[in-house]
């Protein structure tokens, strides 16, 4: 029997596919058929036998997955609104700076070479009710004589993460609009303060939405930074206290490795892969629209 | 409508002064154009009356009042970019309107101010295009436009023609200078185009290195320049300048020629004085091909040779060399010339002339 030669451009291509299939295509193809199958690593035969959308069913029945992925929700959009505020305080700080710009901009980025493993570690320790640096200076300062269960009550823990999400992070913000900050042309705001504006509003009608693009750009980054958050949380407070803090990827990987249920958590992996589609379609729109209307040539 | 004072005005960046020190009087509604090559500190200067730069020294007033510490928006003046400056996020009319807008005036009043600003600027069709969407041209209009919607005491105009190509910066000059005709409001305009300088102005302050060299209006500067420096700068082509030597009732060139004196000068010189003598191309012309305009005495003949022409149409400038330096000359009615060609120019002394080459400054009474 002969095959037909394949073409040129088909040989050619040939290495990139291979790879692309071993290592993107059939790992991905794998998964997505096993959230169909109550495959349990435990019983590799499991793998095998189809089940539908029952995996699908019992996530979306499953109150335990819609409180993480409500938990999720509310932990990006208010880590991505604080660490916008903040970054653009900071950009705005570092813009003014007239010596020295260079050394705070390398400053600021230092939070981004951690890795969150060790940001976990470092704020796991700074909230600890006993031994932690929070409570330490809470009480120092004489305001408060009880030790505060900041990892221990769902509440606080929630903030305690948070904070340390937000110290981590916020330097993208930072970075990105100093970058829109420092291309801004001068001219629109001399003209403004010419027009009559006061510094609020030159800031409010001339600087923003030209920073605008650049705050969404991060907006997109981080959100979908945010909606696999994991490591952070797996070290800060593993999901705990009884699943006061658990999100969806704390509660996928648990599934599919504490439990074994891989089958279940991918399927919980691929609903949660719309989220994060979802808000990167929307933060994209948002920031085509921001920059049709700058005019901007980029 | 309002004055403008400039009093001992400084500028400084560390210990580096930019501006040092100058007076000047603008009168209300007066066309005022500062000019001079980049560097002289035109530019701070009119920032520092838009409030755009601080003051290092002296005070600025405005209508008689000290504006020294007022921010921009307390002066009550308008300006128009060398960019443009548009709001690129804004529409022709929001950006016309936004001053308007940001002082709170009832909608129907700043739809009327910027309906009445497009109609003087022929910006209707444009109102609700973006920046963008405009041509360099459109968009110098609009920035006008914004500047005009204000109704300013004072227009303050910084290089605004600069990115504008040369057909175009012509249309828009005469547009500015009838729209200074019709809003009768005083306007303070940096150039380093003298042709525009001398177009629009009023009066023309000339700049260099943070001093004022002369003002005056673009008559005198151009006929009586009070500096070796203006006398080059002002003037299309410029003056021939050529440094030269007081001698016994002439005036020797370095290469040995030598030409007469004026007798308007001899009060003002002594023998072995170092000079710089000046003549417009227009006042030196092939025998026959220019336009006397003093006494027959004053014209003197010499040989040159040509070097190079430039036909223009109703006149030619001829390159040509007299004392070993080439001199420019505008020929009315045109005659064919080739490089190389002796022919005998006229130089018409009682339009030359003379400055002081320490000093600079003119010798004239």
């Amino acid at each position: 029997m002969k095959f037909p030669r394949p073409s040129a451009p088909t040989l050619l291509l040939l290495p990139a596919i291979v790879v692309l299939a071993a290592v993107v295509i059939v790992p991905l193809l794998l998964s997505f058929y096993s959230s169909f199958t109550p495959f349990r690593l435990t019983k590799p035969d499991t793998f095998f036998v189809f089940v539908g959308f029952r995996n699908y069913l019992t996530i979306l029945s499953d109150w335990n997955f819609w409180v993480a992925f409500g938990r999720t929700v509310l932990l990006l959009t208010v880590a991505l609104n604080l660490e916008m505020l903040l970054g653009l305080g900071l950009a705005l700080l570092v813009e003014r700076a007239s010596r020295g710009q260079r050394v705070l901009r390398t400053l600021m980025m230092f939070p981004m070479m951690f890795s969150p493993i060790l940001v976990g570690f470092q704020f796991k320790f700074m909230f600890n009710d006993n031994i932690g640096l929070v409570n330490n200076a809470l009480q120092a300062l004489g305001l408060t004589d009880t030790a505060i269960p900041w990892l221990i009550e769902g509440h606080l823990a929630f903030i305690a993460i948070l904070t340390a999400e937000i110290w981590s992070s916020t330097s993208v913000f930072a970075i990105l609009i100093l970058a829109g900050l420092l291309a801004m042309p001068r001219e629109p705001i001399e003209a403004a303060r010419v027009d009559g504006c006061t510094p609020w509003q030159t800031f409010r009608y001339v600087v923003w939405p030209f920073v605008m693009p650049f705050a969404y750009i991060a907006m997109t980054i981080r959100s979908l930074d945010v909606a696999r958050a994991y490591d952070i949380v797996k070290i800060m407070t593993d999901g705990g206290p009884a699943g006061r803090t658990e999100l969806l990827w704390t509660l996928v990987a648990r599934t599919a490795y504490s439990d074994a249920r891989m089958g279940l958590a991918n399927a919980m992996a691929y609903f949660s892969i719309l989220l994060s589609i979802l808000f990167t379609v929307y933060f994209f729109r948002k920031l085509a629209a921001a920059r049709s209307q700058i005019g901007a040539e980029w | 409508m309002a004055t403008v004072t400039l009093n001992k005005l400084e500028k400084r960046y560390g210990a580096t002064p930019v501006v040092h020190g100058i007076d000047l009087e603008i009168a209300d509604r007066e066309f005022i154009c500062l000019v001079g090559p980049s560097g002289c500190g035109k530019s701070t200067t009119l920032r520092m009356i838009a409030g755009l730069e601080d003051i290092s020294g002296g005070e600025i007033r405005i209508g008689g009042k000290v504006v020294n510490d007022l921010p921009p928006r307390s002066r009550n003046i308008s300006m128009v970019f060398q960019s443009y400056a548009l709001y690129p996020h804004m529409t022709v009319r929001e950006n016309m309107g936004f001053s308007l807008k940001i002082a709170g005036r009832p909608q129907a009043e700043i739809d009327k101010a910027v309906a009445e600003a497009a109609s003087i600027l022929g910006l209707e069709q444009l109102l609700e295009r973006r920046p963008s969407q405009l041509s360099g041209g459109q968009r110098q209009r609009v920035a006008m436009g914004r500047a005009i919607v204000r109704r300013p005491e004072v227009f303050l105009f910084d290089e605004p023609l600069s990115n504008l190509d040369a057909k175009l910066r012509s249309q828009v000059r005469t547009e500015i200078k009838k729209l200074h005709a019709r809003m009768q409001t005083t306007m303070v305009y940096v150039t380093h185009d003298q042709v525009e300088a001398m177009t629009l102005s009023d009066r023309i302050v000339i700049m260099r290195d943070g001093h004022i060299e002369q003002v005056g209006t673009p008559d005198e500067v151009f006929k009586r320049p009070a500096t070796h420096f203006v006398a080059g700068f002002i003037g299309s082509p410029p003056m021939n300048l050529f440094e030269a030597t007081v001698a016994d009732g002439g005036l020797a060139f370095p290469g040995g020629a030598t030409l007469p004196l004026p007798a308007r000068f001899r009060q003002n010189v002594t023998a072995g004085q170092k000079v710089v003598f000046g003549l417009r191309p227009d006042d030196v012309y092939p025998a026959g091909h220019g336009l006397h305009s003093g006494d027959a005495a004053d014209l003197h003949s010499a040989e040159f040779q040509v070097a190079v022409t430039e036909p223009l149409g109703n006149e030619t400038l001829v390159f040509a060399s007299f004392d070993g330096r080439e001199w420019v000359s505008r020929m009315l009615n045109p005659k064919p010339l080739r490089p190389g060609d002796k022919i005998a120019m006229s130089l018409d002394l009682s339009q030359a002339h003379l400055f002081d080459a320490a000093t600079g400054r003119t010798l004239r009474n």
